[in-house]
């Protein structure tokens, strides 16, 4: 499918030699407002929140979060929120799987100084989730390569889908659900938000939301 | 469309679909032994398998192009494998904090009966091949070395758990591997900065890998010793 059908007109190109960057109306409010959310995140104070108080105990447990650990977690978000914006503007097939693989071990940063044992537990366990499905994920990115010869989506859109490009685009998709940690593997992210510290926490799962968004756009320019 | 150059030989192409089998096979093999493995360092282990099949897939492509896909797909599971050992690392550290007894109890003698060893090369030598190794593991450089010098730094830590001492090694080596990573990082951004310093950012990332590696062999040992004692 042409990106002109998906996103809207072509507001102009900025080609980087061989990689072309797009941008439509649809790329840019997404890049637009996940840098947004992290100007927000980068102006917010960390000043210790207390939340998160254990349930199904009969002693009130408050989690504490102190300031310096605070500070490394916006340093964190930050990062994953430019990561995911890259994700939501980049011309390129694989640059996407790498920004994508960056969002996930950011996720895990974000959540690697905390004190409860049952987040570092989930953390783990969607760390170990990322990591199998970086297989499909750069798997089919490199067979689309090998097929076709290229990696550029310009290139790619205009191009009939071959049966190999199908294959390499349906593991793709696995990777990503892996890797973002939705649908069949949310059972270990979703433990990963109890943890005290709004703004910060929120980005996990906000840049797993918009990558699925672009996933999907990228998919469709690819297959169709 | 695919432009292949006349030069290549047939068996080079016709070689590309069994390497994207094998991958793919690797992986499915790698994954049925993650579902029927229970310990956390073996899962951790067997996950690097997975990602191999990936440095597979990846490179039957074979050209210029992939080889420069290749690198990335390294470094990102490389990346990925620092991070979760540091999160296992810090919840580690969370249950030593939260128990301190945890780290020093239920530990199995090697001898059936009672028995004391009073001699003074059991107190000495370890520390000794320790350094040694450690020592011969920064000569080395690298990821051998590193592995060496792992090895070095989890000989200390039985020898010292052994005699009965407090092992209180995870803080110091948390804070090694924050170092690492800064001379890795460094070392990696000083290739694009400045590409006429190639030698200094490489002994960077070399000293860098050097310590991760033996920081990950380290905790890797000091985990090994803890699904022991579970059993």
């Amino acid at each position: 499918m042409d990106f002109v059908t998906l996103g809207g007109n072509l507001l102009g190109t900025i080609p980087l030699g061989d990689i072309v960057l797009y941008v439509n109306p649809f790329n840019l409010f997404l890049f637009a407002v996940l840098l947004g959310f992290t100007a927000l995140i980068a102006v917010s104070k960390p000043e210790t929140q207390v939340e998160a108080a254990k349930f199904n105990t009969l002693d009130n447990a408050q989690v504490k979060v102190d300031e310096k650990e605070f500070r490394q977690r916006r340093f964190l978000s930050v990062i994953c929120g430019i990561a995911s914006a890259g994700a939501m503007i980049t011309g390129d097939l694989f640059n996407f799987t790498l920004f994508m693989a960056l969002v996930g071990i950011l996720n895990i940063g974000i959540v690697s100084a905390v004190k409860q044992t049952s987040v570092l537990n989930s953390a783990f366990n969607y760390g170990l989730i990322a990591m199998m499905c970086s297989l499909p994920l750069f798997g089919g990115a490199s067979i689309i390569l090998a097929s076709t010869g290229t990696l550029s989506l310009a290139v790619l859109s205009q191009m009939h889908a071959s049966p190999m490009v199908v294959f390499g685009a349906i593991l793709m998709l696995i990777g990503i659900l892996g890797e973002s940690g939705v649908a069949p593997f949310f059972a270990s992210k979703a433990e990963m938000f109890r943890t005290p510290g709004s703004p910060f926490i929120v980005i996990i799962h906000l840049s797993s939301l918009f990558i699925i968004v672009r996933a999907v756009e990228i998919l469709l320019l690819v297959l169709w | 469309m695919v432009f292949i150059p006349p030069f290549v030989p047939e068996t080079f192409i016709t070689m590309y679909m069994p390497a994207i089998y094998a991958g793919l096979i690797v992986g499915f093999i790698a994954t049925m032994a993650i579902a029927m493995k229970r310990e956390e360092i073996h899962i951790l282990i067997l996950t690097d398998l997975v990602g191999l099949a990936m440095i597979f897939v990846v490179s039957a492509v074979g050209t210029d192009l992939a080889e420069a896909l290749i690198l990335p797909g390294l470094v990102v599971e490389l990346a990925e494998t620092l991070a979760i050992s540091e999160i296992l690392i810090t919840r580690e550290m969370r249950k030593i904090e939260q128990d301190p007894r945890a780290n020093l109890t239920k530990s199995s003698s090697m001898f059936p009966q009672a028995f004391s060893l009073d001699m003074e090369i059991m107190t000495t030598a370890p520390n000794f091949i320790a350094l040694v190794l450690i020592g011969y593991g920064i000569f080395l450089t690298g990821f051998t070395g590193g592995a060496v010098a792992g090895g070095g730094i989890v000989l200390h830590a039985i020898s010292k758990k052994a005699r009965g001492l407090p092992v209180l090694l995870l803080d110091g080596i948390a804070g090694v591997s924050g170092i690492a990573w800064c001379l890795w990082i460094i070392g990696f951004l000083l290739f694009f900065v400045a590409p006429q310093y190639w030698v200094l950012s490489l002994f960077l990332a070399a000293c860098g890998l050097l310590l991760k590696v033996a920081s990950k062999v380290g905790l890797i040992g000091l985990l090994m010793r803890e699904d022991i004692d579970k059993e």
